[in-house]
Formats: C-alpha cells, structure tokens, sequence
C-alpha cells in the first residue's frame, strides 16, 4: 500500500531490514555453530539421564534382571509405577516429613542467619575471628558432622549433661530411639549447619544496601524497624529469594547427615524422601519404582522454585 | 525556618583534624554555601550539622538549642545527597509520601499532601512512575519534594550538581535558587564550584584544610578577599597575586615588583594602610579583569607568554616565571606570544596582602 503512493522510501527501508536480517541469520548460524560442543555436552549430562530415567521410569527394570536398562521395554509396565507411588503411604508420608523438616529448617535457618548477619553488618571488637568461627559448620564434611551429632545427642551425651547442668535435673532423653526427639535432633543438626550459608549470603545482600538511602531514610524520621522493613528488606528481596531456594532445594535433599544419625529410623520416623528413595533402590532395588519417584519429585520442585522465582520477578517489575 | 550556630566547633578522626575550630553563624532563611577544595572540611561540618557525625568539640545551635546528642531524625533536618539517594525500588509518590508515613500520618493527610508537593515541583505527572530510570533534573527536584514535604527546619544540599554535566548544571542551578526562594528555608549548600556558589548564595563560607577562611557575600568575597587563599580561589582566572615590596617614589608610595618594574602609585587610603602595616613585604593583587592595554611608555611593561582564547574572552598571560600575570581582554586582543605588552590596572582594584602572613590590607 505504500510502497505505491512513495515507492522510492520504503524501497530504501527494505534493504536496511534485508540488511540487518542477513546479518543476523549469518551470526545466528556462526553463533549455533560455535555453541554446537557445549549443547552437546550439556545434552549428554542433563537431558540424555533424564530421558534415560522417563524411560526406565515406565519399566519393572531392576539391576538383577540380568539385562541392560536399554533392554528395560521387555519389562514395560507403563504407568504403572505412577499408579503404585499414587497409592504408596510410605512415599506420602515421606514427603510430608521432608516438608515440615524444610517448614522447620529453612525459616529457622533464614531468621538466625539474618539476625547473624545483622549484627556482623557493624564493625566489634574479633569480628574477624567471629567471622571464620561461624563459616565452619558449613565446612564440616557432613557425614561427620552426622556422626557428631550421633554423639551430642546419646542419652549419656553432651547435650543431655548440658540440659542436666542447666536444669538440675538428671535429663537423660534418648534422642535418637524416640519418634518426635529424633527428628527435632536430626532438624537440629541440619540448622547448625547450614545457617552460616544463609548468614553468608544475606550479609553479602545487607552490605550491598545503599548506605545513603538508609542515612535518607533515617533523616526522613524512620525508626530502625522502619528503616529495615521499608528499606532494607526489599533491596534485599533479591538476594533472599536465591537464599531460600538454594536452601529449599537443598533440604529437600536432606540426607547424609540425617542418614548416619538415624538412618531415617526409629522405624520411619525420620524417613525423608531421599532415606527412602536411597532404601528402595539399594536395599529393594526396584529401580523403575525409584526412577518415577525421583521424576515426580523433581517435576514438583521444579514448578515449586520457578513459581517462586516467577513472582519474585513479576513482584520487581510492578 | 531555624538559625543555625557553629560555636566552636572541631572534629577530629584520629590524629587528622578535619574541622578546626570554626564559628559561624548561619541566619534564619538564608542561603549559605561551603565552598572549597575537596578535603576542605565542608562536608564534615555539613555532616555534624545533620547529625551523621558528632563534633570532637564545640556545639551546634539550632535557635539557640543545642543539638548536641539530638539523633539525626529528630532535628528536623531535610538532606539532599550528592547523589539524591532516592528510594529505587519505590515509585515517586512513594519516595514523595515516605517521611510522611513514617511519622504515621493517616493516608488521607499524607495523600494531599504528596499531591500538593508534587504539582508545586511539577512531579504530578510521574507520580507512579518507578523512580529507578528518572533524569536527573527530575530526581533533584524529587530528592528536594521528599525533604521538603516534612517541612524541615533547615535544609542541607552535599554537592548535589556535581554529578550533572556542565550544560544542565545551569539549568539546575536556576531552578534550585528559585526553589529556595520559594521554600524561603535556611539552606546550607555545600560545593567546591564558586560559580555555584556566587550564583546561588545569599552568603559563601570559603574554607581550606578545616579552617574556614572568609564569610561573606559573594561579591564582598570576590572583591576584598580576606586572605590570598581566598583571593586566589575565587574567579576563574584567579586574582593576580605578585609578590613585592613598598617603595617611596615621588609620585607617592607604589609597589616594587622586582622584574615587572614598578606598580603605578597607590591609591591615598590604601597606601595609608599599607605604610601602618608595617612591613614592606607585601603581595600586589589584582583581578585579571581589571587589566587593560595601556598606551605604549604608560603602565608596567611585560612579555606575552602565552594568549589563551576562550571565545567570548581571551586570557593572556604576561610577565615573567617568578611573576605570572593574567589579564582577561576582549577576544579580539591583537596580543601574541612573544610581543611585549604594556597594561595598566584599574586604581580602585588593586588589593595589597601582608606577604608573611596572607592576611588582606584593608583601607581603614
């Protein structure tokens, strides 16, 4: 329609977009070209194991067969395995006590390493000592810090010696032998460990906060509650949110150090949902089984973390 | 609307004094810069004065009221930062309402009030616009709404054209004075650019490595300077300071200036305060403005050395490596280097400086 009534001018602009798109589909091709070995690489390591899994997922394949898991369509089932784990109590209340150990732990974890993080903000006489001091938990290989805690909490143990000192009484709980002991143990454990991580990370946040828009802040007549809510807290909302996924994502996987303390007893007391994918596969060993639930988890935990990332994204650009 | 009175005051970091012993009196509705080169102390004395940092010594009176230990949200102070330090993860209206809020005024109170602020500096438009990607002009006037709408006492500006190229510090410097005008608030300004501070400034207080130097106005520190340091920081070029001694001739007292030959004869007043002075070494000052081409074995006689030429005007500078003089003529000056010159200073500019100790001879 215009190029009738003014042909020279869109003839002009033509060849300025004709120009640009073979510029761009030239590079595109390079681009595709020199990025081919890392796609490669990365299909290899993610989606080739993934895809393995889906596969075997749908299979009763177990290592004692006698056959090769590519072989595994002779014992095709379909979703059978996904029926069964539907139906699987011991699956479900594994979960729900991965949830309430996170439920627990992450927010404890979160609120020590904030108020952590808050008081070494400020310069105090050792802070650098403090400062290591803190960091070592994490560094702390942790089936050892497993086999420590195994320790602390015997009933002739340190923290029932503690416990008897401060009280005057002669505590002797068998932590590890009872149900609900056991778990707060095991959840003890976890926080001890890895709030320096969420101390680190959110004292990285608070250092980056603007030194001025707190001074504005204050000279505008805030409190220090004010100044941190309004303030602080959401020019850290970014650096918290990562905080909490990897801390959300890891103690999902909470197992090493809960597997040695309690190896997930007394009983199934503080079976989590790795304890017992790990039982199913090396001491049930039906591998098809533990291929679907290993998808199912990972398929809901990642709708959990992008959901969670989705709205801190769409909360920024508002 | 607060009079602010520096009585004293020191401050100290470690074994570095930054402020030494200043007083000043800052009167109620009056627009007062800091001027000075970076490390001079202004800032320090702006901080103290906010309450960011405490005096080592010496007191702080707002109307008389000492504020010594009154915490900095409590003095009723509005601070603009040298880079605004607007709230980017709030919206105009936000950052505009946010002192209002935290004084838990109710949200209809606070709603008028913001609108208010905001037609009077022209935000009303942006009002929810995010406050990340606003121009700079825009986050002046909204850093100076978000003080302002707590209706402080006092307001202080940290250099807060200093990150604004050269052609809209202009535009800003404009709009600020009438912005002050309009507040009719105390204001204390600190920069280290004198044309900011000649232009905005009811009164300027020069200051150098923690001493303040000279209060005044901006012409009455432009013209007597109080000492060279303020003689040679003020103007662009600064004053010509030659050094020199009193000399008897019989056309009255005049100033030897050893290779420049002799200064025409003072003026009856200044010579008069020159000879009570006492000494005979003295610095002979001059504005480079205040020199013209005089008619050839008339005036001191000295070679170019090099012609700078700016445009509207032309620098030229003249005499010898001991004895530098720059004088500011049309820009059409038929000088060049390396021709002689023969200029001749106005009479009633000439400002004479005690040599030993850098103080102003003043005509009594």
């Amino acid at each position: 329609m215009t190029s009738l009534a003014n042909p020279e001018k869109v003839s002009m602009a033509d060849v300025a977009l004709d120009d640009s798109l073979r510029a761009e589909d030239g590079g595109r091709r390079l681009g595709f070209l020199l990025t081919l070995p890392a796609q490669l690489l990365v299909l290899f390591i993610a989606v080739f194991p993934l895809l393995m899994q889906l596969y075997i997922s749908l299979t009763d394949w177990s290592p004692l067969d006698g056959i090769g898991w590519w072989q595994a369509y002779e014992l095709w089932n379909s979703f059978a395995n996904y029926t069964d784990l539907m139906a699987d109590s011991r699956f479900w209340s594994a979960l729900g006590r991965t949830a309430l150990v996170m439920a627990i732990c992450v927010p404890a974890e979160f609120l020590i390493g904030l108020g952590l993080a808050i008081l070494f903000v400020d310069d105090f006489v050792g802070k650098r000592v403090f400062y290591s001091i803190m960091l070592i938990p994490m560094m702390v290989v942790p089936a050892v810090a497993g086999y420590m805690f195994f320790m602390l909490f015997q009933s002739g143990g340190p923290v029932n010696d503690i416990l008897s000192g401060l009280t005057g009484m002669n505590v002797a709980i068998a932590w590890l032998s009872d149900p609900t002991t056991a778990l707060i143990a095991v959840m003890i454990a976890d926080i001890w460990q890895w709030t320096p991580l969420m101390f680190l990370i959110l004292l990285a946040g608070l250092v980056g906060v603007p030194e001025d828009q707190v001074r504005a802040a204050t000279l505008l007549g805030a409190s220090w509650w004010q100044r941190f809510r309004t303030i602080v807290l959401p020019k850290m909302k970014t650096i918290i949110v990562i905080a909490l996924a990897i801390r959300v994502i890891e103690n999902f996987k909470i197992f090493d150090t809960l597997y040695i303390m309690t190896g997930g007893g007394p009983g199934v007391a503080t079976e989590t949902i790795s304890v017992y994918i790990y039982k199913v596969t090396q001491q049930d060993l039906i591998w098809g089984y533990v291929a679907a639930i290993a998808l199912v988890i990972l398929v809901a935990l990642s709708i959990l973390v992008s959901l969670a990332i989705s709205r801190m994204n769409a909360a920024k650009g508002a | 609307m607060t009079a602010i009175h520096l009585q004293n005051l020191v401050k100290r970091f470690g074994a570095f004094t930054a402020l030494k012993t200043m007083d000043l009196e800052i009167r109620d509705g009056e627009f007062m810069a800091l001027l000075g080169p970076s490390g001079c102390g202004k800032s320090t004395t702006m901080n103290m004065i906010a309450g960011m940092e405490n005096p080592s010594e010496g007191r702080i009176l707002f109307d008389g009221k000492d504020m010594n230990g009154v915490a900095m949200g409590r003095r009723g102070v509005g601070f603009v930062f040298q880079n605004y330090a607007i709230f980017t993860h709030m919206n105009v209206y936000d950052n505009l309402a946010y002192g209002l809020r935290m004084r838990r005024l109710p949200e209809g109170e606070v709603d008028s009030r913001v609108r208010k602020i905001a037609d009077f500096l022209q935000l009303s438009p942006l009002l929810k616009q995010p406050s990340a990607k606003l121009s700079v002009n825009i986050l002046q006037r909204l850093a100076i709404g978000r003080s302002a709408i707590v209706e402080p006492a006092i307001f202080l500006l940290d250099e807060p054209l200093s990150n604004v190229d050269a052609a809209f510090r202009a535009v800003m410097r404009t709009e600020l004075k009438h912005l002050q005008r309009q507040f009719r608030q105390t204001m204390v300004y600190v920069t280290h650019d004198q044309l900011e501070a000649m232009t905005m400034a009811d009164r300027i207080a020069v200051m150098d490595h923690g001493v303040l130097q000279q209060v005044g106005t901006p012409l009455e520190v432009y013209n007597n300077p109080d000492n060279l340091f303020v003689a040679g920081f003020i103007g662009a070029p600064g004053m010509n300071l030659l050094k020199g001694e009193l000399a008897d001739s019989d056309r009255g007292l005049v100033v030897d200036l050893a290779a420049l030959g002799r200064s025409a004869p003072l003026g009856p007043a200044l010579a008069a305060a020159a000879r009570s002075n006492g000494s005979r070494d003295i610095v002979y000052g001059f504005r480079p403005e205040r020199v013209s081409l005089a008619p050839s074995g008339e005036g001191m006689t000295m070679p170019v050395v090099f012609v700078e030429r700016i445009g509207a005007r032309t620098v030229v500078h003249l005499g010898t490596d001991a004895q530098r003089v720059k004088a500011v003529f049309d820009n059409d000056v038929a000088l060049e280097a390396g021709v002689s010159a023969a200029i001749a200073i106005e009479p009633g500019s000439v400002r004479l400086f005690d040599a030993a100790s850098g103080h102003g001879i003043r005509e009594a």
